[in-house]
Protein backbone atom coordinates (compact mmCIF):
# COMPACT_ATOMS: atom_id res chain seq x y z
CA UNK A 1 0.00 0.00 0.00
CA UNK A 2 1.42 3.02 -1.18
CA UNK A 3 1.80 5.85 1.67
CA UNK A 4 0.71 9.14 0.88
CA UNK A 5 1.45 12.31 3.21
CA UNK A 6 -2.35 12.03 4.55
CA UNK A 7 -1.20 8.27 5.42
CA UNK A 8 1.89 9.25 6.67
CA UNK A 9 0.36 11.89 9.31
CA UNK A 10 -2.49 9.72 10.37
CA UNK A 11 0.46 7.26 11.36
CA UNK A 12 1.57 9.77 13.96
CA UNK A 13 -0.94 11.89 14.74
CA UNK A 14 -0.83 10.77 18.45
CA UNK A 15 -0.57 14.97 19.64
CA UNK A 16 -3.47 14.99 17.75
CA UNK A 17 -5.74 12.15 19.50
CA UNK A 18 -4.35 12.99 23.02
CA UNK A 19 -5.77 16.85 22.33
CA UNK A 20 -9.06 15.53 20.59
CA UNK A 21 -9.55 13.43 23.93
CA UNK A 22 -9.19 16.44 25.88
CA UNK A 23 -11.92 17.77 24.22
CA UNK A 24 -10.33 20.14 21.74
CA UNK A 25 -12.70 20.07 18.75
CA UNK A 26 -10.38 21.34 16.39
CA UNK A 27 -8.57 18.22 16.61
CA UNK A 28 -11.39 16.33 15.76
CA UNK A 29 -11.86 17.96 13.16
CA UNK A 30 -8.70 17.57 11.86
CA UNK A 31 -9.03 13.46 12.64
CA UNK A 32 -12.19 13.13 10.40
CA UNK A 33 -10.57 15.39 7.42
CA UNK A 34 -7.72 12.46 8.19
CA UNK A 35 -9.99 9.31 8.69
CA UNK A 36 -13.25 10.29 6.76
CA UNK A 37 -11.45 8.91 3.43
CA UNK A 38 -10.47 5.40 4.84
CA UNK A 39 -13.73 5.17 7.05
CA UNK A 40 -15.85 6.06 3.88
CA UNK A 41 -13.79 3.57 1.61
CA UNK A 42 -13.86 0.85 4.73
CA UNK A 43 -17.93 1.41 4.63
CA UNK A 44 -18.14 1.67 0.69
CA UNK A 45 -16.05 -1.69 0.14
CA UNK A 46 -18.74 -3.54 2.80
CA UNK A 47 -21.88 -2.09 1.47
CA UNK A 48 -20.69 -1.65 -2.58
CA UNK A 49 -23.39 1.93 -1.93
CA UNK A 50 -22.21 5.24 -1.52
CA UNK A 51 -25.20 6.66 0.69
CA UNK A 52 -25.28 3.78 2.92
CA UNK A 53 -21.02 4.31 3.53
CA UNK A 54 -21.58 7.96 4.03
CA UNK A 55 -24.06 7.47 6.68
CA UNK A 56 -22.28 4.82 7.99
CA UNK A 57 -18.95 7.26 8.66
CA UNK A 58 -20.84 10.12 9.80
CA UNK A 59 -21.67 7.91 12.67
CA UNK A 60 -18.59 6.92 12.96
CA UNK A 61 -16.80 10.29 13.80
CA UNK A 62 -20.28 11.14 15.53
CA UNK A 63 -19.55 8.46 18.05
CA UNK A 64 -15.71 9.21 18.09
CA UNK A 65 -16.46 12.41 18.82
CA UNK A 66 -18.66 11.54 21.83
CA UNK A 67 -16.48 8.35 23.27
CA UNK A 68 -12.61 9.62 22.40
CA UNK A 69 -12.52 11.14 25.91
CA UNK A 70 -13.00 7.41 27.50
CA UNK A 71 -9.78 5.94 24.82
CA UNK A 72 -7.71 4.50 27.41
CA UNK A 73 -4.57 4.01 25.01
CA UNK A 74 -3.94 6.65 22.00
CA UNK A 75 -1.58 3.95 20.13
CA UNK A 76 -5.27 2.29 19.86
CA UNK A 77 -7.20 4.74 18.04
CA UNK A 78 -7.03 2.86 14.69
CA UNK A 79 -8.59 -0.36 15.80
CA UNK A 80 -11.13 1.81 18.27
CA UNK A 81 -11.79 3.91 15.47
CA UNK A 82 -12.44 0.78 13.34
CA UNK A 83 -14.30 -1.07 15.89
CA UNK A 84 -16.70 2.35 15.75
CA UNK A 85 -17.02 1.96 11.81
CA UNK A 86 -18.01 -2.19 11.65
CA UNK A 87 -20.62 -1.91 14.52
CA UNK A 88 -22.20 1.17 12.46
CA UNK A 89 -22.34 -0.93 9.01
CA UNK A 90 -23.29 -3.75 11.07
CA UNK A 91 -26.09 -1.34 12.14
CA UNK A 92 -26.78 0.25 9.17
CA UNK A 93 -26.91 -3.08 7.16
CA UNK A 94 -29.61 -4.50 9.78
CA UNK A 95 -32.20 -1.40 8.89
CA UNK A 96 -31.24 -1.80 5.19
CA UNK A 97 -32.47 -5.44 5.88
CA UNK A 98 -35.43 -4.69 7.81
CA UNK A 99 -36.10 -2.31 5.33
CA UNK A 100 -35.39 -3.56 2.19
CA UNK A 101 -35.54 -0.66 0.09
CA UNK A 102 -33.06 0.22 -2.84
CA UNK A 103 -32.88 3.60 -4.39
CA UNK A 104 -32.74 2.75 -8.16
CA UNK A 105 -29.52 5.27 -8.03
CA UNK A 106 -28.10 2.79 -6.16
CA UNK A 107 -28.32 -0.40 -8.19
CA UNK A 108 -25.46 0.56 -10.39
CA UNK A 109 -23.50 3.48 -9.28
CA UNK A 110 -22.14 5.95 -11.78
CA UNK A 111 -24.84 6.09 -14.36
CA UNK A 112 -27.18 8.85 -12.71
CA UNK A 113 -26.06 12.71 -13.76
CA UNK A 114 -25.99 13.66 -10.13
CA UNK A 115 -24.29 10.19 -8.92
CA UNK A 116 -21.30 10.75 -6.84
CA UNK A 117 -19.73 9.40 -9.68
CA UNK A 118 -19.61 12.84 -11.15
CA UNK A 119 -17.89 14.25 -8.56
CA UNK A 120 -14.90 12.16 -8.67
CA UNK A 121 -11.64 14.57 -9.88
CA UNK A 122 -9.28 11.81 -10.29
CA UNK A 123 -9.62 10.01 -13.70
CA UNK A 124 -10.23 13.71 -15.42
CA UNK A 125 -7.63 14.26 -18.23
CA UNK A 126 -6.93 10.56 -18.43
CA UNK A 127 -7.69 7.89 -21.15
CA UNK A 128 -12.11 7.61 -21.35
CA UNK A 129 -11.58 3.84 -22.93
CA UNK A 130 -9.56 3.48 -19.88
CA UNK A 131 -11.28 4.85 -17.31
CA UNK A 132 -14.41 2.80 -18.49
CA UNK A 133 -12.50 -0.28 -18.53
CA UNK A 134 -11.25 0.32 -14.61
CA UNK A 135 -14.59 1.22 -13.73
CA UNK A 136 -16.24 -1.93 -14.88
CA UNK A 137 -13.42 -3.92 -13.66
CA UNK A 138 -13.84 -2.21 -10.45
CA UNK A 139 -17.52 -2.71 -10.32
CA UNK A 140 -16.82 -6.39 -10.94
CA UNK A 141 -14.71 -7.14 -8.07
CA UNK A 142 -16.61 -5.13 -5.75
CA UNK A 143 -19.44 -7.15 -7.14
CA UNK A 144 -17.29 -10.49 -6.30
CA UNK A 145 -16.48 -9.02 -2.60
CA UNK A 146 -20.35 -8.59 -1.97
CA UNK A 147 -20.50 -12.31 -2.58
CA UNK A 148 -18.22 -12.95 0.59
CA UNK A 149 -20.16 -13.50 3.73
CA UNK A 150 -20.38 -10.74 6.22
CA UNK A 151 -17.70 -12.04 8.33
CA UNK A 152 -15.34 -12.81 5.31
CA UNK A 153 -15.81 -9.98 3.79
CA UNK A 154 -15.21 -7.15 7.36
CA UNK A 155 -11.56 -9.41 7.38
CA UNK A 156 -10.57 -9.33 3.84
CA UNK A 157 -11.06 -5.54 3.90
CA UNK A 158 -9.31 -4.40 6.27
CA UNK A 159 -6.35 -6.77 4.94
CA UNK A 160 -6.37 -5.85 1.97
CA UNK A 161 -7.22 -2.63 1.64
CA UNK A 162 -7.05 -0.82 5.03
CA UNK A 163 -4.00 -2.74 6.05
CA UNK A 164 -3.93 -3.82 9.13
CA UNK A 165 -2.02 -6.22 11.28
CA UNK A 166 -4.29 -9.71 12.19
CA UNK A 167 -3.31 -8.59 15.77
CA UNK A 168 -5.38 -5.15 14.96
CA UNK A 169 -8.27 -6.97 13.47
CA UNK A 170 -8.46 -9.44 16.24
CA UNK A 171 -8.28 -6.78 18.54
CA UNK A 172 -11.00 -4.76 16.17
CA UNK A 173 -13.33 -7.25 15.65
CA UNK A 174 -13.20 -8.60 19.51
CA UNK A 175 -11.95 -12.51 17.90
CA UNK A 176 -9.14 -13.89 18.41
CA UNK A 177 -6.21 -13.83 15.67
CA UNK A 178 -6.27 -17.20 15.04
CA UNK A 179 -9.88 -16.84 13.60
CA UNK A 180 -9.18 -13.59 11.48
CA UNK A 181 -6.61 -16.05 9.73
CA UNK A 182 -9.11 -18.51 9.53
CA UNK A 183 -11.73 -16.14 8.09
CA UNK A 184 -9.25 -14.48 5.88
CA UNK A 185 -8.49 -18.07 4.31
CA UNK A 186 -12.16 -19.02 3.82
CA UNK A 187 -12.52 -15.51 2.28
CA UNK A 188 -9.26 -15.80 -0.30
CA UNK A 189 -10.81 -19.67 -0.92
CA UNK A 190 -14.02 -18.14 -1.71
CA UNK A 191 -12.80 -15.42 -4.11
CA UNK A 192 -10.58 -17.48 -6.12
CA UNK A 193 -13.49 -19.55 -6.81
CA UNK A 194 -15.76 -16.88 -7.72
CA UNK A 195 -13.13 -15.11 -10.31
CA UNK A 196 -12.91 -18.89 -11.83
CA UNK A 197 -16.60 -18.80 -12.22
CA UNK A 198 -16.22 -15.23 -13.62
CA UNK A 199 -13.48 -16.56 -15.75
CA UNK A 200 -11.08 -14.14 -14.06
CA UNK A 201 -8.03 -14.74 -15.19
CA UNK A 202 -4.04 -13.25 -15.53
CA UNK A 203 -4.76 -13.22 -19.35
CA UNK A 204 -8.57 -11.55 -18.70
CA UNK A 205 -7.20 -8.86 -16.29
CA UNK A 206 -4.52 -7.98 -18.94
CA UNK A 207 -6.72 -7.51 -21.93
CA UNK A 208 -9.37 -5.49 -19.15
CA UNK A 209 -6.26 -2.99 -18.19
CA UNK B 1 11.42 -33.62 9.67
CA UNK B 2 7.36 -33.73 8.94
CA UNK B 3 6.33 -30.09 9.36
CA UNK B 4 3.35 -29.10 7.81
CA UNK B 5 2.03 -25.35 8.68
CA UNK B 6 -1.69 -25.19 8.95
CA UNK B 7 -3.82 -22.64 7.22
CA UNK B 8 -2.87 -20.06 9.85
CA UNK B 9 0.08 -20.47 9.26
CA UNK B 10 0.12 -20.38 5.44
CA UNK B 11 -1.83 -17.32 5.42
CA UNK B 12 0.19 -15.66 7.80
CA UNK B 13 3.11 -16.15 5.54
CA UNK B 14 1.01 -15.15 2.89
CA UNK B 15 1.35 -11.49 4.78
CA UNK B 16 4.35 -11.46 5.45
CA UNK B 17 3.54 -11.83 9.59
CA UNK B 18 5.45 -14.44 10.50
CA UNK B 19 8.83 -14.72 12.86
CA UNK B 20 12.26 -15.39 11.31
CA UNK B 21 12.44 -18.33 12.31
CA UNK B 22 8.83 -19.46 11.34
CA UNK B 23 9.40 -17.45 7.78
CA UNK B 24 12.30 -20.32 6.70
CA UNK B 25 10.34 -23.26 7.84
CA UNK B 26 7.30 -22.54 5.82
CA UNK B 27 9.26 -21.09 2.74
CA UNK B 28 11.48 -24.59 2.64
CA UNK B 29 8.09 -26.61 2.71
CA UNK B 30 6.79 -25.01 -0.09
CA UNK B 31 10.31 -25.40 -1.79
CA UNK B 32 9.22 -29.32 -0.95
CA UNK B 33 5.88 -29.29 -1.85
CA UNK B 34 4.60 -27.81 -5.13
CA UNK B 35 1.03 -28.37 -4.46
CA UNK B 36 0.74 -26.02 -1.29
CA UNK B 37 3.14 -23.44 -3.07
CA UNK B 38 0.67 -23.41 -6.18
CA UNK B 39 -2.18 -22.77 -3.40
CA UNK B 40 -0.26 -19.91 -2.18
CA UNK B 41 0.57 -18.53 -5.72
CA UNK B 42 -2.94 -18.79 -6.75
CA UNK B 43 -4.10 -16.78 -3.31
CA UNK B 44 -1.34 -14.50 -4.44
CA UNK B 45 -3.12 -14.35 -7.36
CA UNK B 46 -6.26 -13.74 -6.18
CA UNK B 47 -4.75 -10.93 -3.76
CA UNK B 48 -3.25 -9.16 -7.23
CA UNK B 49 -6.59 -8.95 -8.47
CA UNK B 50 -8.31 -7.55 -5.99
CA UNK B 51 -5.75 -5.25 -5.59
CA UNK B 52 -7.52 -3.39 -8.78
CA UNK B 53 -9.91 -2.04 -6.66
CA UNK B 54 -8.43 1.13 -5.42
CA UNK B 55 -10.53 3.53 -3.02
CA UNK B 56 -12.91 6.39 -3.83
CA UNK B 57 -12.05 9.64 -3.60
CA UNK B 58 -14.52 11.24 -1.58
CA UNK B 59 -14.36 14.60 0.11
CA UNK B 60 -14.73 15.13 3.80
CA UNK B 61 -18.23 16.67 4.98
CA UNK B 62 -18.13 19.22 7.28
CA UNK B 63 -19.00 17.45 10.70
CA UNK B 64 -19.87 20.40 13.50
CA UNK B 65 -19.45 18.68 16.62
CA UNK B 66 -22.18 20.69 18.68
CA UNK B 67 -21.88 21.25 22.34
CA UNK B 68 -19.99 18.83 23.96
CA UNK B 69 -22.04 15.83 25.38
CA UNK B 70 -19.49 15.14 27.94
CA UNK B 71 -19.13 17.97 29.48
CA UNK B 72 -22.65 17.93 31.70
CA UNK B 73 -23.26 21.07 33.93
CA UNK B 74 -23.25 20.36 37.88
CA UNK B 75 -26.96 20.39 38.49
CA UNK B 76 -27.27 18.11 35.64
CA UNK B 77 -25.40 15.31 36.91
CA UNK B 78 -26.61 12.21 38.38
CA UNK B 79 -25.19 12.50 41.77
CA UNK B 80 -25.93 15.87 42.44
CA UNK B 81 -29.72 15.38 41.74
CA UNK B 82 -29.57 12.38 43.56
CA UNK B 83 -28.00 14.38 46.68
CA UNK B 84 -30.67 16.86 46.29
CA UNK B 85 -33.57 14.78 45.86
CA UNK B 86 -31.82 13.14 49.38
CA UNK B 87 -31.35 16.53 51.14
CA UNK B 88 -34.55 17.43 50.37
CA UNK B 89 -36.30 14.89 51.90
CA UNK B 90 -34.23 14.81 54.92
CA UNK B 91 -35.63 18.07 55.60
CA UNK B 92 -39.27 17.64 54.65
CA UNK B 93 -38.75 14.81 57.17
CA UNK B 94 -37.48 17.19 59.97
CA UNK B 95 -39.92 19.65 59.22
CA UNK B 96 -42.40 17.34 59.42
CA UNK B 97 -41.49 15.97 62.85
CA UNK B 98 -40.92 19.11 63.95
CA UNK B 99 -44.92 19.95 63.27
CA UNK B 100 -46.25 16.62 64.22
CA UNK B 101 -44.09 16.85 67.66
CA UNK B 102 -41.64 13.10 67.06
CA UNK B 103 -39.64 12.75 69.35
CA UNK B 104 -37.50 9.85 69.90
CA UNK B 105 -35.66 8.47 72.32
CA UNK B 106 -33.55 5.02 73.34
CA UNK B 107 -32.30 3.41 76.36
CA UNK B 108 -30.47 0.42 77.02
CA UNK B 109 -33.64 -2.24 76.12
CA UNK B 110 -36.20 0.20 74.72
CA UNK B 111 -36.48 2.75 71.98
CA UNK B 112 -39.23 4.96 71.83
CA UNK B 113 -41.50 7.00 69.03
CA UNK B 114 -43.69 9.24 69.80
CA UNK B 115 -45.75 12.32 68.75
CA UNK B 116 -46.92 15.53 70.10
CA UNK B 117 -45.62 16.80 73.51
CA UNK B 118 -44.20 14.07 76.54
CA UNK B 119 -45.48 14.40 79.52
CA UNK B 120 -43.33 14.80 82.60
CA UNK B 121 -42.74 11.64 84.93
CA UNK B 122 -43.79 12.07 88.03
CA UNK B 123 -41.36 9.28 89.92
CA UNK B 124 -38.22 10.45 90.09
CA UNK B 125 -35.74 8.17 88.62
CA UNK B 126 -34.44 5.74 91.21
CA UNK B 127 -30.78 4.47 91.17
CA UNK B 128 -30.38 0.95 90.25
CA UNK B 129 -30.78 -1.28 92.55
CA UNK B 130 -28.43 -4.82 93.10
CA UNK B 131 -30.17 -7.96 93.46
CA UNK B 132 -29.48 -8.42 97.00
CA UNK B 133 -30.71 -5.30 98.23
CA UNK B 134 -34.26 -6.21 95.85
CA UNK B 135 -34.39 -9.61 97.77
CA UNK B 136 -34.25 -8.00 100.97
CA UNK B 137 -36.90 -5.28 99.95
CA UNK B 138 -39.39 -8.32 98.81
CA UNK B 139 -38.61 -10.17 102.58
CA UNK B 140 -39.10 -7.13 104.75
CA UNK B 141 -42.27 -5.80 102.49
CA UNK B 142 -42.89 -9.91 102.60
CA UNK B 143 -42.61 -10.00 106.45
CA UNK B 144 -44.34 -6.79 106.89
CA UNK B 145 -47.67 -7.97 105.29
CA UNK B 146 -47.64 -11.30 107.20
CA UNK B 147 -47.50 -9.60 110.82
CA UNK B 148 -50.63 -7.03 109.63
CA UNK B 149 -52.61 -9.94 108.33
CA UNK B 150 -51.84 -11.54 111.45
CA UNK B 151 -52.95 -9.10 113.13
CA UNK B 152 -56.28 -8.34 111.55
CA UNK B 153 -56.82 -12.27 111.45
CA UNK B 154 -56.77 -12.69 115.70
CA UNK B 155 -58.78 -9.32 115.99
CA UNK B 156 -61.72 -10.75 113.66
CA UNK B 157 -61.22 -14.08 115.20
CA UNK B 158 -61.90 -12.29 118.39
CA UNK B 159 -65.13 -10.36 117.46
CA UNK B 160 -66.83 -13.81 115.85
CA UNK B 161 -66.67 -15.61 119.06
CA UNK B 162 -67.62 -12.40 121.01
CA UNK B 163 -70.50 -12.54 118.43
CA UNK B 164 -71.18 -16.33 118.29
CA UNK B 165 -71.48 -16.24 122.43
CA UNK B 166 -73.56 -13.43 122.67
CA UNK B 167 -76.53 -15.22 120.09
CA UNK B 168 -76.09 -18.51 121.64
CA UNK B 169 -76.94 -16.74 125.36
CA UNK B 170 -79.85 -15.17 123.65
CA UNK B 171 -81.35 -17.52 122.01
CA UNK B 172 -81.10 -20.13 125.23
CA UNK B 173 -83.00 -17.39 127.28
CA UNK B 174 -85.73 -17.50 124.69
CA UNK B 175 -86.02 -21.34 124.98
CA UNK B 176 -86.20 -20.86 128.28
CA UNK B 177 -89.17 -18.43 128.31
CA UNK B 178 -91.05 -20.92 126.15
CA UNK B 179 -90.28 -23.57 128.28
CA UNK B 180 -91.60 -21.57 130.89
CA UNK B 181 -95.00 -20.61 129.65
CA UNK B 182 -95.63 -24.09 128.10
CA UNK B 183 -95.63 -25.91 131.20
CA UNK B 184 -97.85 -22.95 132.91
CA UNK B 185 -100.69 -23.88 131.00
CA UNK B 186 -103.79 -25.75 132.89
CA UNK B 187 -105.89 -28.74 131.91
CA UNK B 188 -109.02 -26.69 132.25
CA UNK B 189 -107.91 -24.19 129.71
CA UNK B 190 -107.60 -26.89 127.94
CA UNK B 191 -110.70 -28.76 127.67
CA UNK B 192 -112.61 -25.40 127.48
CA UNK B 193 -110.80 -24.91 124.47
CA UNK B 194 -111.79 -27.50 122.79
CA UNK B 195 -115.54 -27.51 123.73
CA UNK B 196 -115.69 -24.25 122.23
CA UNK B 197 -114.38 -25.66 119.06
CA UNK B 198 -116.79 -28.06 119.21
CA UNK B 199 -119.82 -25.89 119.41
CA UNK B 200 -118.68 -23.69 116.87
CA UNK B 201 -118.34 -26.09 113.64
CA UNK B 202 -121.79 -27.44 115.20
CA UNK B 203 -123.10 -24.38 114.71
CA UNK B 204 -121.34 -23.84 111.13
CA UNK B 205 -122.76 -27.18 109.79
CA UNK B 206 -126.34 -26.33 110.90
CA UNK B 207 -125.78 -22.64 109.17
CA UNK B 208 -124.78 -24.76 106.17
CA UNK B 209 -128.05 -26.95 106.09
CA UNK B 210 -130.28 -24.23 106.06
CA UNK B 211 -129.01 -22.53 103.28
CA UNK B 212 -128.49 -25.49 101.02
CA UNK B 213 -132.02 -27.01 101.77
CA UNK B 214 -133.25 -23.46 100.95
CA UNK B 215 -131.95 -23.27 97.95
CA UNK B 216 -132.76 -26.92 96.73
CA UNK B 217 -136.11 -25.89 97.28
CA UNK B 218 -136.09 -22.53 95.38
CA UNK B 219 -134.53 -24.28 92.01
CA UNK B 220 -137.01 -27.27 91.92
CA UNK B 221 -139.69 -24.44 91.89
CA UNK B 222 -138.05 -22.81 89.29
CA UNK B 223 -137.77 -25.95 87.05
CA UNK B 224 -141.38 -26.94 87.50
CA UNK B 225 -142.50 -24.10 86.21
CA UNK B 226 -140.21 -23.91 83.42
CA UNK B 227 -141.23 -27.22 82.48
CA UNK B 228 -144.58 -26.57 82.50
CA UNK B 229 -144.12 -23.38 80.44
CA UNK B 230 -142.17 -25.82 78.08
CA UNK B 231 -145.01 -28.31 77.49
CA UNK B 232 -147.76 -25.09 76.99
CA UNK B 233 -145.49 -24.38 74.24
CA UNK B 234 -145.05 -27.38 72.54
CA UNK B 235 -149.40 -28.08 72.26
CA UNK B 236 -149.46 -24.66 71.14
CA UNK B 237 -147.33 -26.22 68.25
CA UNK B 238 -149.04 -29.44 67.62
CA UNK B 239 -152.26 -27.66 67.72
CA UNK B 240 -151.02 -25.06 65.11
CA UNK B 241 -149.79 -27.86 63.06
CA UNK B 242 -152.89 -30.55 63.44
CA UNK B 243 -154.99 -27.13 62.04
CA UNK B 244 -152.34 -26.77 58.67
CA UNK B 245 -152.84 -30.25 58.35
CA UNK B 246 -156.81 -30.12 58.46
CA UNK B 247 -157.07 -27.34 56.45
CA UNK B 248 -154.70 -29.19 53.95
CA UNK B 249 -157.20 -31.89 53.84
CA UNK B 250 -160.13 -29.55 53.30
CA UNK B 251 -158.57 -27.97 50.01
CA UNK B 252 -157.97 -31.45 48.68
CA UNK B 253 -161.21 -32.81 49.12
CA UNK B 254 -162.66 -29.74 47.42
CA UNK B 255 -160.61 -29.90 44.65
CA UNK B 256 -161.62 -33.32 44.23
CA UNK B 257 -165.05 -32.93 44.35
CA UNK B 258 -164.44 -30.04 41.60
CA UNK B 259 -162.35 -32.79 39.91
CA UNK B 260 -164.93 -35.80 40.22
CA UNK B 261 -168.13 -32.84 38.78
CA UNK B 262 -166.06 -31.90 35.71
CA UNK B 263 -165.67 -35.35 35.38
CA UNK B 264 -169.34 -36.21 35.45
CA UNK B 265 -170.39 -33.51 33.56
CA UNK B 266 -167.67 -34.21 30.56
CA UNK B 267 -169.22 -37.43 30.71
CA UNK B 268 -172.72 -36.51 30.92
CA UNK B 269 -172.17 -34.40 27.89
CA UNK B 270 -170.24 -36.91 25.59
CA UNK B 271 -173.05 -39.92 26.60
CA UNK B 272 -175.58 -37.28 25.50
CA UNK B 273 -173.89 -36.35 22.31
CA UNK B 274 -173.62 -39.61 21.22
CA UNK B 275 -176.98 -40.28 22.04
CA UNK B 276 -177.73 -37.66 19.78
CA UNK B 277 -175.55 -38.45 17.13
CA UNK B 278 -177.39 -42.20 16.83
CA UNK B 279 -180.39 -40.80 16.61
Amino acid sequence: MVKTLPDVVMMHSDVLISQAREGDRHAQGKLVQLWHKRIYNFSYKFFYDHDLAMEAAQKTFISMHRNIAYLQDAARFRSWLYTIAVNCCREELRKRKSERSVSLSDLRPGEAEDSYMWERSGDRGENPERVLRQTELTDLLQACLMQLSEEQREVVIMKEYEGLKFREIAETLNISENTVKSRMYYGLEALKRIFERRRITKETIGYEL
Amino acid sequence: MNYKPDEATLIAYLYGELEEGDQIKVAEYLQKNPEERKRLEEWSFTKSVMAHLHDKEVIAPPIIFGEDSNHVPLWKENYFRMSLGIAASLLFFMVAARLLGLSASYSPGEFKIGFGMREKSATKEVPMLTEQQVSKMIQSSVAINNEALETSWQQERKSLEQSIQKNLHSNSLKLDQLMQTTSAASQEQVRSFVGQLQSDNLKLMKDYMQLSAKGQKEYVESLLVDFSKYLDEQRKQDLQFLQARVNKVEQNTDQFKQETEQILTSLITNTSTNNQRRN
